[in-house]
């Protein structure tokens, strides 16, 4: 596991993205962390310090693994590269087309129907 | 474990999740190109919930959940995240209220 700073990981992701066109899938999990081992965040809640945590990123292809993370400073610049990097190599998802569009409506309708419930 | 199929439900759920045990939940993206599927999946390693699609228009969609969850994790889960996920509410519920019961 190789922790980065955010723009060389988002650089490294996108070449994951790139290679794993043909074959293989990309995971991206992100997860609240403080980065400390539990020991150390038991010596902290002791003396009664705050634990500082961060948003952590990790990517894999099944044969590489990396990873940063962003704190509250930085996460929305990030997130907006983060996004036009998913939004650029997400292409094979399939565009609406017209023979679907009678279902979408439908599913539209259920949707709809089903919201005020929850209101 | 089970697909959740309706997206509105996934968001409300995830974050639900979250906010009980916002150390122990993460939020995993899994992107297979050559078979164009997108998997999101949130789990506390009890509860595991999973949203699968092909769809381009759903990645749209999972562009706010990203935001709402990096906000959540780097700001705290008490943050509130109405204005995040207010938008799209916003945005998406008038025309489906309105093409739906025009009919």
């Amino acid at each position: 596991m190789v922790l980065l700073q955010p723009d060389p990981f988002l650089n490294e992701l996108t070449s994951m993205f790139e290679r794993s066109t043909e074959t293989g899938s990309v995971w991206v999990t992100l997860k609240r962390s403080s980065l400390k081992s539990k020991v150390q965040r038991n010596k902290l809640k002791t003396a009664q310090q705050p634990i500082e945590y961060r948003c952590l990123i990790r990517a894999t292809n099944a044969k590489k693994t990396i990873s940063t993370s962003v704190g509250v400073k930085d996460h929305q610049r990030f997130q907006a590269s983060y996004a036009t990097i998913l939004k650029a190599h997400m292409a094979a998802l399939k565009k609406r087309e017209r023979k679907d569009r009678k279902k979408a409506v439908e599913d539209k309708k259920e949707s709809g129907s089903k919201k005020p419930k929850r209101a | 474990m089970v697909y959740i199929t309706s997206w509105d439900e996934f968001v409300e759920r995830t974050v639900q999740l979250f906010r009980a045990d916002p150390e122990s939940t993460r939020y995993c993206m899994k992107y297979r190109h050559c078979d164009g599927k997108l998997v999101l999946k949130v789990t506390d390693n009890k509860e595991c919930l999973k949203f699968k699609t092909d769809q381009a228009q759903d990645a749209k969609k999972m562009e706010k959940l990203n935001n709402i969850f990096f906000t959540l994790m780097a700001r705290g889960p008490d943050v509130d995240i109405s204005e995040i996920s207010g938008k799209e509410q916003i945005e998406a519920q008038p025309a489906k209220k309105g093409r739906g019961r025009k009919q």
